[in-house]
């Protein structure tokens, strides 16, 4: 019986590509994306039948399923697009299978024919979703590791003064990460003041201050000191009217003054040249004015 | 098991070099003081980098000889507290608020120095 | 997957130090990273003292489990002591009966992802979980 099927469908496969084809043009797919050009969708279209006859003949087993549903995912195409291709694929099918042993009215041939045609589609299509939802756990978890190496930068200014800018929402798994970032690179770089700058955090709640304070404190127990710079306005606002406790380190509203603070901390402070030069010449002038 | 206590002129220096347990730490107490008390020294370095565990335990045991050596005049500076201890020590709520740290035995002693001319 | 991978007894005092450096092992084995071997070693040095000093005898168990994580490290920290009256007080900051920090309990609920606690007058378990992320 499967055979038999088999073979109906192998000598119509011209014909199922072809209804396949246009039905697929009739449904949605043009809808996923208006980037997609008719040229790719249709070349696209052509590739998937192909791989599912290549899937009847060897009957299943095949790797190019695999790189199929890579293909898609890569190319930003919806999981719809495979279910509705498989089912499309499997109505055309039944469609022409029928067509082809002449009309029936037997149940039971209705029902087997049905079941033969299911026991071929069914199999592709959930190796298609495993594929298709493997690859896109996998794009996932590339961007959360992604997102991590971007989380949280140390950057050394000079001898015993680090900057960590942070930027993006902070929840409670990036607070850790940063708090791990901040501490290791506190001693790899031998850094006396660290700044962290929240010029980049959009909204400081009870809970990232929480957080900010937490690794704060961390920094002092390894021996470092925190200013914490980059206080905005409404930042400021926020953390009086929760009732936020910052006092215990200091706090500058730009990256700049908390500089000056951690050089005065680090016992360095900016000497301008100008400045000494004038000093010099006003001291000449003195010199004249005493003669 | 007692941890060596080094004298350097006014200062003493303690590296611990080995996994704290309680009966250690106690010891270490007593003996800290005592060393304080026969020294007159002001200032002590105490340097954890080899120290990988501090539960609370410990951590009480080492803020109170903190204070103690403050009563007998001595400042005692921690460091070369470990990131991992660190946080560690801030998940369960210890912050050891009144003990000032540095990053290692060379910055312990500026800051020993400093906060003993402040005074 | 769920299976014991060490047992801990512990009666004296130094075996509080055998406990954690076990469960370090243990987690190192599993591929905790270096701070959270740190948190499950200090999480067992405050279970093997509360042990020690409430019930005098007791064990560690550490088992392995999976769950919200392929991976997890359960620790289970059994007395035959007399038990805590008050468990809802001894998960308070600073609460102590022992003249500590009384950050034993709740220092080891904020180390551990999960952490459930029964307590009679035959005994206390405590059943903590980390979480291999």
């Amino acid at each position: 019986m499967e055979k038999r099927l088999k073979n109906i469908i192998l000598e119509h496969s011209d014909e199922i590509i072809k209804k396949w084809l246009e039905k697929l043009d009739q449904s949605k797919i043009a809808e996923y994306g208006e980037t997609i050009s008719q040229e790719s969708i249709e070349q696209t279209n052509r590739e998937f039948v192909n791989v599912i006859f290549s899937n009847i003949e060897s009957d299943g087993g095949t790797d190019d399923l695999h790189e199929f549903s890579e293909k898609i995912v890569n190319l930003g195409w919806p999981l719809g697009y495979l279910t509705e291709g498989m089912q499309a694929f499997r109505s055309v099918t039944i469609k022409v299978i029928l067509e082809d042993i002449g009309e029936t009215n037997s149940n039971d041939e209705f029902l087997s024919i049905m079941e033969g045609v299911n026991d071929w589609v069914d199999p592709i299509k959930n190796r298609l979703i495993n594929e298709y939802s493997h690859n896109w756990t996998n794009i996932v978890s590339l961007q959360k590791v992604a997102l991590q190496e971007l989380s949280a930068p140390l950057i050394p200014v000079m001898e015993g003064i680090t900057v960590m800018p942070l930027v993006g929402t902070i929840d409670t798994d990036r607070a850790k990460l940063i708090m791990e970032n901040l501490l290791n690179g506190v001693i790899k770089n031998h850094a006396e003041v660290v700044l962290i700058d929240i010029t980049g955090v959009p909204v400081v709640d009870t809970m990232v201050a929480h957080h900010i304070i937490q690794a704060a404190e961390a920094v002092r127990l390894v021996g470092s000191q925190c200013i914490l710079v980059g206080i905005r306005p409404e930042i400021a606002q926020t953390i009086v009217n929760l009732g936020i406790d910052l006092r215990n380190f200091p706090t500058k509203s730009s990256l700049q003054k908390g500089f000056r603070t951690a050089l005065e901390m680090t016992g360095a402070k900016v000497v301008s040249e100008s400045e000494s030069e004038g000093d010099e010449i006003e001291n000449i002038l003195n010199s004249i004015e005493k003669e | 098991m007692r941890i060596p206590i080094l004298k350097l002129h006014e200062y003493l220096l303690i590296s611990v070099q080995v996994d704290l347990d309680d009966q250690t730490a106690m010891q270490f107490q007593e003996d800290l003081l005592s060393k304080i008390h026969e020294s007159g020294a002001t200032g002590v370095v105490l340097d954890l980098t080899s120290v990988d565990i501090i539960d609370s335990f410990i951590a009480k045991v080492l803020g109170d000889v903190v204070s103690m050596a403050d009563l007998m005049g001595a400042k005692v500076v921690f460091t070369g507290i470990q990131p991992a201890v660190s946080m560690t020590l801030i998940d369960i709520g210890i912050h050891l608020q009144d003990v000032p740290t540095a990053l290692d035995l060379e910055q312990g002693l500026i800051k020993l120095r400093r906060e003993l001319e402040e005074k | 997957m769920k299976g014991t991978l060490s047992n801990v007894p512990i009666a004296k005092e130094l075996d509080i130090v055998g406990a954690r450096q076990t469960g370090r092992n243990i987690a190192n084995d599993l591929g905790f990273s270096s701070v959270d071997q740190a948190r499950i070693a200090t999480a067992i040095s405050e279970l093997a003292r509360n042990i020690y000093l409430y019930a005098k005898k007791g064990e560690i168990t550490f088992q392995q489990v999976e769950g919200v994580a392929p991976v997890g490290l359960k620790i289970i920290a059994k007395d035959n002591g007399p038990g805590i009256k008050d468990i809802s007080k001894s998960m308070i900051d600073g609460y102590s009966t022992s003249g500590g920090l009384g950050a034993g309990l709740p220092g080891v609920k904020r180390l551990m992802d999960d952490f459930d606690i029964m307590s009679s007058d035959e005994g206390t378990t405590i059943h903590v979980i980390k979480w291999l992320r």
